[in-house]
């Protein structure tokens, strides 16, 4: 089976540190005021001194690289693609102009237009460090290995193993358009209905929905030139005279 | 009476016009190899992924586009400091249309190239001039969806090399204008292509873009108010 690389995060782990989005800042050169990951808590931030009336859970995430991914159907260029090796959602930077089509189809907010590079950027699992044999920032700098990063269809890997543990219990994020997301959480993450919809900007739909006149228009006048031409070798040059000289 | 010839094209005309027909075919091929969506690949999929892969992937090719494109543009400006009075000349023959003579004209030579004279009752054409109406209506989608398919290239180009994030809704529908511009300039270009290099008819007018002259009996065949015109200017 392909690979799909994945995250298994024990949301019940997680303290709230922080360190997996300095680190994925730093190691990815992330601009100011932009971040590839986040960590979520569905309540206030505790106040010093006062007991929190529920226990507030803390959610890291990041884009899920999901198996329906929305961002890639609005990608025209195939700039953002699903890699058929690894499952990994990919920004081919050499092909992205920075349209922008992708941030709004992604319901997880994960996607937004790199400030300095101008175009788009997201969660790509650090394959520059994962060529190095070492795991992405954010995975090996948690202080509480929340984060378990691997191949889930592996049942050998850390994540393969905890996938299939859990797997009733297993969570994801509910959005309203159903991406499948590739990020699992174990233990209660907290809120799960934050995701919104996948919007496809309306050039995009434009030119989808276009697409087939254009087709059209072309092949109608592919079909005029081949009854032109057919006229011009099969009916005799006799006929074509006395239209010529009329 | 030998048969006279007459200057047609200028040489910066027929420069521009090669200049641009090689443009517009290398343009073509590397841009369709752009588009990869399985709702709008022009060809339906394979191409695109065969000729990254020749080029070294989506990245060169899209450079290798985009500075055919900038190349393009630049060929235009050339053209236009050469021969400003050519081009105003070329705008002002083939934008003002005569509703009486043009467009009968045009679904005349429909019919009569597609199905042959015998559908018309009465098969003779009104006589055109410098440009008959099937160039004129190729030349004005060459015209117009050459402008927008230039600005909203540079309007990409500029995207992620100065653009900001509040700009990407122009960058998106410039994308879907330049589609639509190609699409539409391509659907007449197969027209163009037939009647400029495969008819016999226009032989005499393939010629010319190589030569710059035509001779008279062509002139007065197919562009007739224009040999009205030049028969005496050069008498
Ligand atoms: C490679 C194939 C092409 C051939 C063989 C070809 C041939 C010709 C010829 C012979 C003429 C002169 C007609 C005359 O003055 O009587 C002409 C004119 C013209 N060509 Fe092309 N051409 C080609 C490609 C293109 C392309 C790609 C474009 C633009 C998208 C283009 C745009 C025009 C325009 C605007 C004119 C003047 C108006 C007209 O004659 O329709 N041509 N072409």
């Amino acid at each position: 089976m392909a690979q799909q690389l994945a995250m298994v995060i024990d949301a019940t782990k997680c303290i709230d540190c922080k360190g997996c989005v300095a680190a994925c800042k730093v190691a990815n050169n992330v601009p100011e005021g932009q971040w590839r990951n986040w960590i979520k808590q569905d309540e206030g931030t505790p106040t010093p001194g006062v007991l929190p009336t529920a226990k507030t859970r803390f959610q890291p995430g990041a884009c899920m690289h999901c198996e329906n991914p929305t961002c890639v159907d609005a990608c025209p260029t195939g700039a953002t693609y699903k890699d058929k090796e690894t499952g990994a959602v990919i920004i081919n930077d050499a092909l992205c102009i920075g349209c922008g089509n992708c941030i709004p189809a992604c319901p997880y907010n994960a996607r937004f237009r790199n400030a300095v590079k101008r175009k788009a950027d997201k969660c790509n699992y650090c394959p520059e460090r994962r060529a190095h044999g070492l795991l992405p920032a954010c995975v090996d700098t948690c202080p509480t290995k929340a984060r378990v990063f691997g191949d889930i269809n592996d049942p050998e890997s850390e994540a393969g193993r905890l996938f299939r543990k859990n797997k009733a219990k297993l969570v994801q994020v509910a959005a309203k358009t159903d991406t499948k997301p590739n990020m699992y959480y174990i233990g209660d993450p907290g809120l799960q209905d934050w995701a919104g919809e996948a919007v496809i900007p309306a050039s995009m739909i434009a030119m989808k929905e276009s697409a087939p006149f254009i087709k059209g228009i072309v092949g109608l006048s592919g079909l005029g030139v081949l009854a032109m031409l057919s006229r011009q070798l099969f009916v005799s040059s006799d006929e074509n005279k006395e239209n010529d000289d009329a | 009476m030998p048969n006279q010839m007459y200057k047609r094209h200028d040489r910066s005309d027929i420069f521009i016009h090669w200049f641009n027909a090689a443009c517009w075919i290398l343009l073509l091929l590397t841009g369709v190899g752009l588009i990869q969506h399985s709702a709008i690949d022009p060809f339906g999929s394979g191409y695109p992924e065969a000729l990254r892969a020749m080029v070294g992937g989506g990245g060169n090719l899209l450079t290798i586009h985009e500075g055919i494109g900038l190349l393009w543009i630049l060929g235009f400006v050339f053209y236009l400091i050469v021969n400003f009075k050519g081009a105003k000349f070329f705008l002002s023959e083939v934008f003002p249309v005569s509703p009486e003579r043009d467009v009968p004209w045009l679904f005349k030579k429909m019919a009569l190239m597609t199905i042959g004279p015998k559908v018309l009752k009465d098969p003779t054409l009104p006589d055109q001039g410098y440009y008959n109406m099937g160039q004129k209506v190729f030349a004005q989608a060459s015209v117009v969806g050459g402008i927008v398919i230039a600005v909203t290239g540079i309007i990409m180009w500029l995207s992620d090399r100065s653009l900001g994030a509040e700009a990407v809704g122009i960058v998106s529908w410039s994308i879907f204008l330049h589609f639509i511009g190609v699409g539409l300039v391509f659907a007449g270009l197969l027209v163009h292509i037939y009647m400029a290099a495969i008819s016999p008819e226009e032989r005499p007018g393939f010629m010319s873009m190589f030569t710059g002259v035509v001779p008279g009996d062509y002139a007065k065949h197919h562009h007739r108010l224009w040999w009205e015109k030049i028969k005496t200017e050069n008498k």
